[in-house]
């Protein structure tokens, strides 16, 4: 379940003791919620439904970023800076939908979609939406 | 310093507009909310319902621009220098978000439920930064079950 | 599968904050950088400017000069004043520059010192002096920016500010004009010490020429009349309050005992209107 779940999470395959460090930076990992992409969990039945969750952080990146960017963008290659800047605020978006489930009295959310928009210049959306459930 | 003061007034009919304007809306969003309470929407596809009782299904949807007003679009410009979250956008996507939706119900308000519901953000013309209206466009739309009684 | 209606007790999406906090801690976040690279710009220029040899300073300008095209150096009018210019650098400013005069037809009440030792004067300014002390002065005024190179310091703030606002923001970002308008308020108070600089110069080089100062304020009572006239409005946003100016004026003439005599007569070139 955390090896899936971790997928969601940061878009990308984490193994070994990243796992752990993902799972001690997030609160979903202890199994208070299961989160899935799918429409259901496999191994327990749902019982009830709550409708649409969702959870939406902004960032920004600051100038020093954005110049590094530049200078990186004529050799090419990962730009470091920003995909942990993009996985933190996915995380927080993620842990905002966890939030609103949670107040509801779900204890899964299944079907999540992820989806990234650029709202202002230079400034990212992060997005997850879900639909909130109790299973069994 | 003409044109100075004319940013300070943009800025202070932007703050005091913006957030009256954002209030009300607010208000109307949560009013409407309550009233689609009882209609189930949900994100995923399988629902356990017997097909031979599906009376009909459509397609519904919803979409909502809202714009960003000028305090804000000034905090997160000087936002973008530091960094870090900019909070100030954070409602107006929030309320287009939740205004598409309530359009999307307000489509079907006798359906049983609205099944498959996917989200769309886009920001609408930023080609040219100086003429453009900055805003923002969400867009919801999924699948309204109707059952037989 | 049950469905439960339940409205979400909070709204997680949108942080509580107080935007008029945020707005105000980043907007004095930004002013401090901007008196920052300011304070630091002034300082290297300080150092920078007086090292930069004059002549490599008429060859820099040399281009940007000739690309002027609507500037007119040869016309009787022109050459009037330059022969002016040349007494005064002749009698007094004795200035490590050859200086050149141009006029540039436009309604704006003032004159510009560029770099190279090219002074740029507007028919607009031509068209209301009175006198050839009154004109003496505003000439020697500009010359007094050479002495502490007032147009180089000036001029590279702007073009440093200008590039690193296009950096940083991109161009024509509303933030961008916002930061321009904030300069221009440091500006203006850091001219004012530069323009007091160039009067007193101004004033000395009157004394030197004609062996009194009158004349000297004129221009300035005529402006500090003429408020509201649209006209003046540049001359006025870049230069100390008038009537400050002219109480300066008068004041330093005093101290040095410069008098104040009969005033020569303009050359009636000099106020004639370019005809239409």
């Amino acid at each position: 379940m955390s090896k899936r779940y971790n997928l969601v999470f940061d878009g990308s395959i984490v193994e070994g003791e990243n796992i752990e460090k993902v799972k001690k930076n997030t609160r979903t990992a202890d199994g208070a919620l299961i989160l899935t992409n799918i429409e259901s969990v496999p191994g327990k039945k749902i019982v009830e439904h709550f409708g649409l969750v969702s959870g939406s952080t902004i960032r920004a990146k600051h100038i020093g970023r954005d110049l590094m960017a530049s200078l990186k963008n004529i050799i090419g290659g990962e730009l470091k800076g920003y995909t942990e800047l993009l996985n933190d605020s996915r995380r927080q978006a993620v842990d905002r939908m966890i939030d609103q489930a949670q107040q509801l009295g779900a204890n899964a959310i299944v079907n999540i979609r992820f989806s990234t928009s650029s709202v202002a210049q230079g400034a990212a959306e992060l997005y997850a939406y879900g639909t909130a459930v109790r299973v069994e | 310093m003409n044109d100075l003061t004319i940013i300070i007034t943009l800025i202070a009919i932007g703050y005091i507009a913006g957030t009256w304007a954002e209030k009300r809306h607010y208000r109307s969003i949560e009013k409407r909310e309550r009233e689609f309470l009882d209609l189930p929407t949900v994100s995923i596809k399988n629902v356990n319902i017997d097909d031979a009782k599906v009376k009909k299904a459509e397609i519904v949807y919803g979409g909502a621009v809202i714009s960003v007003d000028y305090f804000k679009r000034i905090l997160a410009g000087l936002r973008n220098i530091f960094g870090g979250a900019v909070k100030s956008y954070e409602s107006l996507i929030d309320r287009a978000r939740r205004e598409a939706l309530l359009r999307m119900k307000a489509m079907a308000p006798d359906a049983t439920m609205i099944i498959n519901v996917r989200i769309e953000t886009s920001t609408i013309g930023r080609k040219s930064h100086k003429k453009s209206v900055a805003c923002l466009e969400a867009f919801a739309y999924g699948t309204a079950i109707y059952l037989e009684e | 599968m049950k469905y439960t209606a339940r409205m979400p007790e909070t709204n997680v999406n949108v942080t509580p904050t107080s935007p008029l906090r945020e707005f105000f801690v980043l907007l004095s976040g930004v002013i401090a950088i901007i008196v920052g690279i300011y304070l630091l710009l002034g300082l290297a220029l300080n150092i920078i400017v007086p090292r930069i040899p004059m002549t490599f300073e008429r060859k820099m300008a040399g281009p940007f000069i000739n690309s002027m095209a609507s500037v007119d150096r040869s016309s009787e009018k022109a050459q009037t004043v330059q022969k002016l210019l040349d007494v005064i650098q002749g009698r007094y400013a004795k200035l490590p520059y050859t200086f050149t005069v141009y006029l540039q037809e436009s309604p704006r009440v003032n004159a510009v010192a560029l770099p190279g030792g090219n002074i740029v004067v507007f028919s607009g300014l031509l068209e209301k002096v009175e006198s050839e002390n009154e004109l003496a002065f505003i000439l020697a005024h500009e010359m007094g920016h050479y002495v502490n190179r007032d147009h180089l310091k000036g001029l590279g703030r702007v073009l440093v500010f200008i590039m690193i606002s296009a950096v940083l923001l991109g161009p024509d970002s509303s933030v961008g004009n916002l930061l321009a308008q904030s300069l221009n308020i440091t500006e203006m108070a850091f001219s004012r010490n530069q323009e007091t600089l160039a009067d007193e110069f101004a004033l000395n080089a009157l004394h030197s020429t004609y062996g009194h100062v009158g004349g000297s304020a004129d221009f300035f009572i005529k402006l500090s009349k003429e408020v509201n006239a649209g006209l003046g409005g540049h001359y006025f946003s870049t230069h100390p309050e008038n009537l400050k100016r002219i109480a300066h004026l008068k004041n330093y003439s005093r101290i040095h005992g410069f008098a104040e005599k009969l005033l020569r007569n303009i050359p009636a070139i000099i106020n004639k209107k370019r005809p239409a």
